[in-house]
């Protein structure tokens, strides 16, 4: 098992009126290679769940355990070296007054454990492009120009190398298409679905879009009030159409499903 | 402007830029104003006249950028591991420090080092002619300007600049951006209190007042220098500081040549760095009042 959840709980403005359980009890296994796409309303959890595995909000109980390591409390410059995560707005995962070279040098940084006054080698620098050209979208020319000049759609591309240069143990992806025009969004998913296919990277991406949480990935999970609702893989997940998964959730928590734009 | 206050200016000027790297630094790199700075530039004097008093002008340099790395080690660890406002840190340090630098010059306000021997007499033994300081000045410039620019090219030296631009990034890419923030610090106050050091030896005292409004100055420094070389990578960007620090004293040393008292000096630069400053954003709000009127 790559990742293990151990009845996780965290509670927002515990003991007041506005009490929220934002993670109750939740448990879950993902096994390594799996490609978990993950849907549910807005405060059903999803987001809390990746703060707590990716330590940038820890999580009140239970256990979080990532290939054999109990990481519940690690923090969270620690665990990155392992947990790769892109968040929705790109100008979040890089830094925009340095170099697409050096942002992917910083990110190539984290887990090979150099000394750290030494400089990028030249076998780094090949590397770096060679992953830059695979992209396709010409950035290997654009190595020396600021990332923060690049497009939305480029950055994102950008910052999925960067999460994905050393291999992760687990890649998190907090809807990391929603912020991009359609197109860029396809190609960017597109990107997304190839590298974790080829480099078989463990990976669990939210999404609101409820027909590529269908198209992409290997098992989709619906989450609601901090658990989980509905988990489906392997052939009953096959040709699975919406309306299919909105009629399972509404079976099991007996409610409409009741996110418009994953209708969309 | 006469040939002394020609070469006094450079004098100064280069002098000072050290000061100036030590505030770009933090205030470019990291993004912080370190109020530090016009405590560490004095502690760098003190601890610096202290040593040429008894002998050692170099030892005292060497201890002048110990203590400053200190001194910027505690303003950092105020910040990052105690959780202070950035600004307050630096205050406190600074406050703390007028303190210091008076327990560190025997109590007294003021140490003279007229005809102690210090790294200039030296410099005046190797280098002919009037250029001497600005001789020793250049060797000690061109050695932290290669420190700096070596260091910034570095993993750790990436990672202060990526600390600087996106923190939270920083941190998902494993870096310690606490550790990152007290190493720059140290770095940049140890070039601060050098540059003190140095200026402690040139002017041949140091006084516990010597400090007030350098952050202001080297600030101004900076965006005198930002002006004139513009959208720049780092080796430029220390150019940029040279220049930029070399032209304030130039500007200072022309209003001194007329009858204009030098009590307001500190407040031309103050209103340099707020005109710079302030500039931009309204040149902003003007453009967008003109977009405004021309739809009505």
């Amino acid at each position: 098992m790559m990742l293990k959840l151990e009845a996780v709980n965290k509670v927002f403005n515990k003991n007041t009126p506005d009490e929220h359980k934002a993670l109750n009890n939740l448990s879950l296994n993902v096994s390594q290679g799996e490609f978990v796409t993950l849907i549910g309303g807005n405060g059903a959890g999803k987001s809390t769940m990746f703060n707590a595995i990716s330590g940038s909000a820890l999580c009140d109980n239970g256990s979080i355990e990532l290939d054999g390591t109990d990481i519940t409390y690690m923090p969270e410059y620690r665990r990155a070296s392992f947990v790769g995560r892109i968040f929705q707005d790109p100008m979040r995962g890089t830094a925009p007054n340095l170099t697409v070279g050096e942002n992917l040098i910083i990110a190539y940084m984290r887990s090979t454990g150099k000394n750290i006054m030494s400089m990028p080698s030249k076998k780094e620098k090949t590397l770096i492009r060679e992953r830059l050209s695979a992209l396709n979208l010409g950035l290997e020319d654009r190595i020396n120009t600021k990332i923060g000049l690049l497009s939305g759609g480029q950055r994102q591309a950008v910052t999925l190398i960067m999460a994905t240069l050393v291999k992760p143990k687990l890649l998190l992806l907090d809807e990391h298409t929603a912020a991009l025009d359609p197109l860029s969004a396809k190609s960017v998913m597109e990107l997304t679905n190839r590298i974790v296919s080829e480099n078989n990277i463990t990976t669990m991406m939210i999404t609101h879009n409820i027909t590529s949480a269908l198209a992409y990935g290997s098992r989709t999970i619906m989450m609601d009030s901090g658990s989980i609702a509905v988990d489906i893989d392997g052939n009953e997940r096959k040709g699975l159409s919406v309306q299919d998964i909105l009629q399972k959730f509404s079976a099991v928590k007996n409610k409409v499903f009741d996110d418009d734009n994953a209708l969309l | 402007m006469s040939l002394t206050s020609f070469i006094g200016a450079i004098e100064l000027g280069l002098v000072y830029s050290l000061l100036a790297f030590g505030t770009y630094i933090s205030f470019r790199i990291l993004n912080v104003a370190d109020l530090t700075v016009d405590g560490s530039f004095v502690l760098g004097a003190a601890v610096s006249a202290v040593f040429t008093f008894s002998g050692n002008p170099v030892l005292g340099l060497i201890t002048a950028i110990v203590a400053g790395a200190l001194a910027g080690i505690i303003t950092a660890v105020l910040q990052t591991k105690m959780g202070i406002q950035p600004i307050l840190s630096g205050i406190l340090t600074m406050t703390g420090l007028y303190s210091v630098n008076l327990a560190v010059m025997g109590g007294k306000a003021n140490i003279p080092l007229l005809n102690k021997t210090n790294i200039f007499t030296y410099a005046e033994q190797l280098f002919a002619g009037k250029t001497y300081k600005i001789a020793a000045l250049l060797i000690i410039i061109a050695a932290v300007f290669a420190l700096l620019n070596w260091f910034f090219r570095t993993q750790l030296g990436l990672s202060v600049r990526a600390t600087g631009d996106n923190e939270a990034m920083c941190r998902a890419s494993s870096i310690d951006t606490d550790f990152i923030k007290i190493i720059a610090f140290a770095i940049s106050n140890a070039i601060v209190a050098l540059s003190g050091a140095l200026v402690a030896q040139m002017q041949q005292s140091a006084d516990v007042n010597m400090g007030a409004g350098m952050v202001v100055i080297s600030f101004a420094s900076i965006i005198i220098g930002s002006a004139v070389i513009k959208n720049k990578n780092i080796t430029l960007g220390l150019v940029s500081v040279i220049i930029g620090s070399l032209i304030y004293r130039f500007i200072i040393a022309l209003i001194l040549t007329t009858n204009f008292p030098p009590s307001y000096l500190k407040l031309i630069s103050s209103l340099v760095v707020i005109v710079a400053l302030s500039v931009p954003n309204i040149k902003n709000k003007m453009e967008v009042a003109g977009l405004r009127r021309g739809r009505i």
